[in-house]
């Protein structure tokens, strides 16, 4: 009987990781499936190397340059904003709490990322955008610098705790040798830990970038949207939210549709690509 | 004197990045509480979008009750798979390689841009399955988006989980699944459902991947599985972006942040109480 029920037991939960192991594999069959279709009509080169997106004009004038580079120049703008910030809240948080007060930092910072980006949207189209038009009097608010701001506060949460993870242990480590020595906490921080901390570092940095170029809602709601070439103080527009504004317009089996797809599969391996390598920097870390 | 000014600046500088990360989280709850609350009352909790727009007038239910369903269907959806991937991979798994390529896949999963997702659910579960933008839909495309966080923090608890217990479960003679139900899930439990809730607040907030696949603008409380569904977040967009009602978007945003914050409140609760436990 025992035997039996095990055995149930052992199946289920191999068919469950098989299962959800599978999800990764339907989904790139999938994405590809569908832009494969387009890549038979228009070269995937002319395709990321174009730079008209015109699906009302003619059908095959849909190519998405300034689309990547606008979703790569927020990110970058977001990140440079960012990083000085997050390192330094990293190094306070490793350096001066502890026990209780880790926990309860932690908390918050998980509470800030766990804000919904359409509530940053709303915020960064309310103040961020406001304050360009009436305050500083841009011809118009929304704008790369706007998306970067607003994005660069999304990817905070993320720069600290990855940093201040690597911090705690290079902390942890050195410790005992610098209070033999009587060095000052704040010495050894920046003679020790933000210096050996060089790798989690670029972690934290990869990982934000890979957020920042897939986030949706927030960007959409400040970028204007206009697959232009992005400049600085005027609208672009980024991957995410190209397809999130015309997939509902786009009809089933367009090409218009399709190249929707193709842009979701250009976006997916680029993140993918940046994953695998957040992923082996990480695991170097830990190894070390 | 060199040293001292740059410790100095050192000090300002981890000082004053803390100081803006502090500064920025009570700005935007500040900012959302204080022009949420004015136009909160119960008749916006409890009643139906009305007027013209739609939206304009009225209240959010249905996308309460939306957002509300959407969470667990995601929640159960991923929970499920993040349990017996993570039972296989510390359990089950004896090869080091295997658990690394499933690592990797999870690593990519977790990569994935919502929208992309979204995009996948759209053209899987609603042009092939024929399921149309649906709950049902859109529940599961949200679980797939949080399925990789819940099972990083669920592999965490069972390889902390104390071996002795569960070696000794074996030496006794004690089968498989009965070690796993009665031990390892109760060892685990405050890990396990505090990753679940935490991972739901996301599910909650994401309009991404549910624009696509099952949010609409107005529909009724869902009556089943494959009725279309209003959601929070998805309410919120709307109303800001066609310009329907700042006022409501502000309650809106208010409700949305509220629940969430309540979520995050009974993760951390939870692991406090662990933390006691096994203090």
């Amino acid at each position: 009987m025992y035997k039996l029920i095990d055995k149930i037991f052992d199946t289920v939960i191999k068919l469950l990781t098989l299962f959800s192991l599978l999800i990764l594999v339907f989904i790139i069959i999938f994405i590809f499936k569908e832009s494969i279709v387009f890549f038979k009509e228009v070269s995937i080169l002319k395709f990321i190397t174009g730079r008209k997106w015109n699906p009302l004009k003619s059908p095959t004038d849909l190519s998405i340059l300034n689309i990547i580079l606008g979703t790569l120049y927020v990110s970058f703008v977001a990140i440079i904003i960012a990083l000085p910030i997050g390192v330094g809240t990293g190094l306070l948080l490793s350096i001066y709490t502890n026990g209780k007060w880790k926990v309860i930092t932690r908390g918050i910072i998980d509470i800030l990322a766990g804000i919904p980006s359409v509530v940053y949207g709303f915020i960064g189209l309310l103040v961020i955008v406001k304050f360009f038009e009436a305050v500083l009097d841009f011809p118009t608010g929304e704008s790369v610098l706007a998306g970067g701001i607003l994005l660069s506060v999304m990817i905070l949460p993320y720069i600290i705790s990855t940093c201040s993870e690597t911090m705690d242990n290079i902390y942890k480590e050195n410790l005992f040798s610098s209070e033999a020595l009587g060095t000052s906490k704040i010495y050894m921080a920046r003679k020790i830990v933000l210096p050996e901390s060089k790798k989690g570092i670029i972690a934290a940095v990869i990982l934000a970038l890979g957020r920042a170029m897939g986030e949706t809602m927030a960007v959409m709601m400040v970028m204007g949207n206009t697959p232009i070439s992005p400049k600085l103080l005027k609208r672009a527009q980024t991957i995410p939210s190209l397809i999130a504004l015309e997939m509902g317009m786009a009809e089933v089996g367009s090409l218009h549709y399709h190249a929707l797809f193709a842009s979701g599969l250009v976006l997916m391996i680029m993140l993918l690509i940046i994953n695998i390598i957040f992923y082996y920097i990480k695991k170097g870390i830990h190894v070390r | 004197m060199l040293e001292n000014i740059k410790e100095l600046l050192f000090k300002i500088w981890i000082i004053l990045s803390g100081a803006t990360v502090l500064f920025l989280t009570l700005f935007i709850f500040g900012y959302i509480i204080k022009h949420g609350f004015r136009s909160i009352n119960i008749e916006f909790i409890f009643g139906n979008p009305k007027g013209i727009p739609l939206g304009a007038e009225g209240g959010v239910l249905p996308a309460i009750a939306g957002s509300l369903f959407l969470t667990i269907i995601a929640c159960i959806f991923a929970s499920v798979l993040a349990i017996s991937t993570s039972i296989y991979i510390v359990y089950y798994c004896k090869s080091k390689r295997i658990e690394n390529i499933i690592h990797t896949i999870i690593q990519c999963m977790a990569g994935i841009p919502s929208i992309v997702l979204g995009l996948f659910g759209y053209t899987l579960l609603v042009v092939n399955l024929k399921l149309e933008r649906s709950l049902l839909a859109a529940g599961i495309t949200l679980g797939i988006m949080i399925f990789p966080f819940i099972q990083v923090r669920i592999e965490k608890a069972f390889r902390e989980a104390s071996s002795t217990i569960i070696q000794s479960s074996y030496a006794l003679g004690v089968s498989n699944s009965y070690t796993f139900l009665k031990l390892i899930l109760h060892i685990c439990k405050f890990e396990i459902v505090s990753a679940i809730t935490l991972a739901g607040g996301f599910a909650m907030g994401a309009a991404a991947p549910i624009i696509l696949t099952g949010a609409v603008i107005f529909a009724p409380i869902p009556k089943s599985l494959l009725s279309p569904v209003m959601a929070l977040p998805f309410h919120l967009y709307i109303l800001i972006g066609e310009g329907i009602s700042l006022e409501k978007a502000y309650a809106t945003a208010l409700i949305l942040i509220s629940l969430l914050l309540i979520i995050n409140m009974v993760s951390m609760v939870l692991i406090f109480r662990k933390r006691r436990s096994t203090e």
